[in-house]
């Protein structure tokens, strides 16, 4: 009995789903306006979803450059980015706390510090090769332990040595871009470059990486000894404390013993605001947070509204197809459909419908997706599985929604009325 | 006589529409039994409660009062699911109208009931395709109803009567919307689908139909108003 009646609702699914099929056939284009309400609304979903991925893998993508084991001394904070009059009054630091931290740090071997790079640096930097000139260059200078602090492998050449760091020799490690940009045709490695009048050799160049946030790119940066970069720039210029950590999962322990060497180091008496930040990269990541939500609720609220729309279209036709259809209702009826038989079929319609438009937004997002990444290769958008899955969900529910009021209307017909019926 | 079992028995079987603030009494205390292989006319003026005799017979509406048994069970007291597995088990329903649905082909439109009746699909299509051949469309299975005549049409739906062998056939006007000699081929189906045992009801107002019957019911202001063998 059970077998059989589990039989019977098989063949009854697979016959809703073949009128639903020849339904939606004959009434191509009232289908298609139909499911344009869910079409909108998969694609606002998608899209949103697409984005909010895509900012955060680039996101994750730029923060794995600057290196998930590394904070920051800086005399501003990036989490309150764009406050900077906060910060304009505090005393700039200098290079040499670093060599004061290192002292600490070998003092001290339960240290969750490992070791800190200094580093001085500017946007505004330019580069020469002959008639080639490269402007808005990020230039920096370090020493030779920067590698320890950085992502990103050379693809040439070596960095440079504690020597010529220490004598401030007039060599450079350069981006890709910057190789590309002034070298196009011949190699860079061992070229000489010429910066603010000065020249450098290169000795050797970083692999690509990429934007960071499709903003800053480390592949247009210049690095070069501390004191070469003294000489070209002056002692003015913004400078940063490059920490490397031992633990990952100590961060906030870290950052807490790094706080106090500095206000050791700037003599700040207990009680007094400390007058340097100390930075690591989940800052930035909080940044982006108001965005990310922006667009989030922008998107729910733009697909929340065209799904609602979407639904009462596909109500309000699926009520019209049961009245064109009343006759129809009537004979299965009489033929031995029973009621649940009758509201199967045209939930099953409705959500075809939905299934089919959401199929359909799925499609445009995707090709959409893939238009930005070839016209636009850095715009952050990302495509996931996930969303396949949560707007044919989304799709589904919507039918039912949709479909319900009308189908349990179909299904409560008289039979002998609905015969009747002209 | 020798006489067959009976399909259908109804005692004192009432059924009232309230209209505004009257009270029409479509059926008034009808008593009627039918016999296997009985082939019966029922007919009437409209108004005068032969179709609504008609939906009760063809469990498609229950009675105000009084019994109706088929096949020994009372259907006044079933509910809604059990009335349309009697529909579909007990009762081939044939119509005006023909009601095929025009999107499907012949034997799609035959196997319908099977699969309210959750037979297996390579069952079904064997069922309906014999069904066809039974009313003489074996070569025309795979048409749809808008590629055949008004009779053809009428026969493919004689056949998703058959399909489910059921106790009675009931026809509400088989022949109201075909000429005259397409009417007289159904009534042969008929008179064939009576002398291979099949209990049939026909609903008619045409005196010329009804004599192709055995027996005929007359019908006025809800009552019987004759009942004759002929």
């Amino acid at each position: 009995m059970m077998k059989q009646t589990f039989r019977q609702f098989r063949y009854e699914t697979t016959e809703s789903f073949k009128m639903a099929f020849f339904q939606i056939k004959a009434n191509k284009i009232r289908s298609f306006l139909t499911a344009l309400g869910v079409i909108i609304g998969i694609v606002a979903i998608t899209m949103m979803g697409t984005a909010i991925n895509g900012i955060d893998r680039g996101f994750d993508k730029s923060l794995a450059m600057l290196g998930y084991d590394v904070i920051y001394v800086q005399k501003s904070s990036w989490s309150t980015m764009g406050q900077w009059w906060r910060y304009r009054n505090r005393p700039d630091l200098k290079t040499e706390y670093a060599d004061q931290l290192n002292r600490i740090i070998a003092d001290n071997p339960r240290s969750e510090l490992s070791i800190a790079v200094p580093q001085m640096s500017t946007y505004q930097a330019s580069a020469k090769y002959r008639e080639r000139n490269l402007e808005q260059v990020f230039s920096l200078g370090t020493t030779n332990n920067y590698l320890q602090t950085a992502s990103g492998n050379l693809s040439a050449g070596r960095f440079f040595t504690p020597g010529e760091s220490a004598s401030s020799a007039m060599v450079c490690v350069i981006g890709d871009d910057i190789a590309v940009g002034l070298f196009p045709d011949e190699p860079a490695l061992g070229k000489s470059i010429q910066i603010k009048n000065h020249n450098f050799r290169i000795i050797g160049i970083f692999r690509k990486q990429g934007k960071f946030l499709g903003l800053f790119s480390f592949d247009n940066q210049i690095i070069m000894p501390l004191g070469a970069f003294e000489r070209v720039y002056g002692k003015n210029m913004f400078i940063t404390m490059r920490v490397k950590i031992k633990h990952q999962e100590h961060i906030e322990e870290a950052k807490e013993e790094l706080l106090g060497m500095m206000r050791r180091i700037r003599r700040i008496p207990p009680g007094r605001e400390e007058d340097f930040s100390i930075n690591e990269q989940k800052a930035f990541k909080s940044q982006l947070d108001p965005i990310k939500n922006g667009i989030a609720i922008a998107g729910i609220f733009i697909t929340g509204m065209s799904l609602f729309v979407g639904a009462i279209g596909i109500m309000n036709i699926t009520f019209v197809s049961v009245k064109e259809r009343t006759k129809e209702i009537g004979l299965r009826k009489a033929l031995g459909a029973r009621r649940q038989t009758i509201l199967l079929q045209f939930l099953i319609e409705s959500v075809m419908i939905c299934l089919i438009g959401g199929v359909i937004g799925l499609a445009i997002t995707l090709i959409t997706t893939f238009a930005i990444e070839i016209i636009v290769p850095d715009f952050p958008v990302q495509f996931s599985p996930d969303l396949v899955f949560a707007s044919l969900a989304v799709s589904v529910i919507t039918g039912i929604i949709s479909g319900l009021a009308p189908a349990v209307t179909a299904s409560k017909l008289d039979p002998a009325d609905s015969l009747r019926y002209e | 006589m020798k006489q067959t079992p009976l399909v259908i028995t109804m005692q004192s079987l009432c059924k009232f529409y309230e209209m505004g603030d009257q009270i029409v009494r479509a059926l008034d205390s009808i008593n009627l039994d039918f016999r296997l292989n009985d082939y019966t006319a029922i007919m009437g003026p409209s108004g005068s409660g032969k179709s609504t005799l008609m939906n009760i017979i063809g469990c498609l509406d229950t009675p105000t009062s009084g019994i109706y048994e088929l096949n020994g069970q009372n259907v006044a007291e079933v509910d809604d699911d059990e009335l349309a597995r009697i529909r579909n088990k007990e009762i081939g329903f044939v119509f005006q109208t023909f009601n095929l649905l025009p999107r499907l082909n012949c034997l799609r439109n035959v196997e319908l009931p099977l699969i309210y009746a959750g037979v297996e699909p390579e069952e079904r299509e064997q069922r309906a395709a014999e069904a066809l051949v039974k009313v003489g469309l074996g070569d025309r299975i795979t048409h749809k109803p808008s590629e055949l005549s008004g009779g053809q049409i009428q026969r493919v739906a004689i056949a998703r009567a058959l399909i489910n062998k059921p106790s009675i056939i009931l026809a509400d006007e088989p022949t109201g919307n075909l000429d005259t000699a397409t009417s007289h081929d159904i009534m042969d189906i008929f008179g064939a689908l009576s002398d291979a045992g099949n209990t049939i009801i026909l609903i008619t107002h045409e005196e010329d139909i009804a004599t192709y019957t055995r027996r005929v019911i007359r019908l006025r202001d809800g009552k019987i108003e004759s009942d004759t063998m002929q």
